[in-house]
């Protein structure tokens, strides 16, 4: 099963992943003003909250992570050595 | 920086049809690149020229394909066989499970004349291609997806089908297939 982890320190309560979820995962906890995951089993690891998420806040453990065939190794490694 | 090509040469026979490809992996991610760059560039290309008719020229493309995979399998009636099955044919390129949440009971969901099943696109490699392009999903190389689904469907149960776009996301997309039964 999908484990989602929120970084409560990085996250910054804007509510994006809750208004982009399909699923409703997650919730606007108003209270702390932080994300809280509430139906994780509904998440079909699509990975839009990663996306959408301007402070990085979240991981998704245990998902099937799809092929990054666009990635060019060349740039990449060549990135490496300049970061 | 200088790039180093390394010549092949040998002997060759057009008639002779060779037992390897040649080259290295490194030239197959190269060829991949530039067909990535090459078919994002026309299907932005295409949206440019056609607007909102791009869609259905790149959706019969897709349908034409899918129908010659489809012809690939055996044909039956059962929706859940005949997607285990395609989804063997469309293999790791599209890689596809059903997906339902957690308080539906089964996969397939019968309305009427129709049943509807929601599928989780895992791996896909026009979503490979838009992003290495630059661009948005749901546009029209997403067709061509929808095209194939379709038209495999259709070749194996012999029954007329659609495929909506539920949700995009760049690690997996859920789409609605909708298939109605009573022939074409």
């Amino acid at each position: 099963m999908t484990t989602i982890k929120v970084d409560e320190d990085a996250c910054v309560g804007c509510g994006s992943c809750v208004e982009d979820c399909p699923n409703d995962v997650y919730e606007l906890d108003q209270e702390h003003g932080k994300t809280v995951v509430v139906n994780s089993e509904d998440c079909m690891a699509c990975l839009s909250c990663h996306e959408i998420c301007p402070s990085q806040a979240l991981e998704h453990d245990n998902i099937h992570v799809a092929k990054r065939l666009y990635i060019d190794r060349k740039v990449s490694n060549a990135l490496k050595k300049i970061i | 920086m200088e790039i180093e090509r390394e010549e092949i040469k040998g002997d060759f026979k057009p008639e002779l049809i060779p037992s390897e490809t040649g080259g290295d992996i490194e030239d197959y991610e190269e060829a991949l690149h530039v067909l990535m760059k090459f078919v994002g560039s026309m299907a932005s290309a295409l949206e440019q020229v056609s607007g909102r008719g791009a869609n259905a020229i790149v959706y019969q493309a897709g349908k034409r394909m899918g129908h010659e995979a489809g012809k690939l399998t055996e044909k039956t009636d059962n929706l859940e066989k005949a997607l285990d099955e395609l989804g063997e044919i469309l293999g790791i390129d599209f890689y596809f499970e059903m997906w339902k949440p957690s308080d539906q009971e089964g996969y397939t969901i019968e309305k009427g004349d129709e049943t509807v099943v929601k599928l989780l696109f895992m791996d896909c490699v026009v979503r490979q291609t838009l992003r290495r392009t630059g661009l948005p999903q749901k546009g029209p190389l997403c067709y061509l997806l929808y095209g194939y689904m379709v038209g495999a469907v259709e070749e194996v149960m012999d029954i007329k089908g659609k495929l909506d776009i539920d949700h995009v996301g760049p690690n997996a997309c859920l789409k609605t297939l909708t298939i109605k039964w009573g022939g074409k």
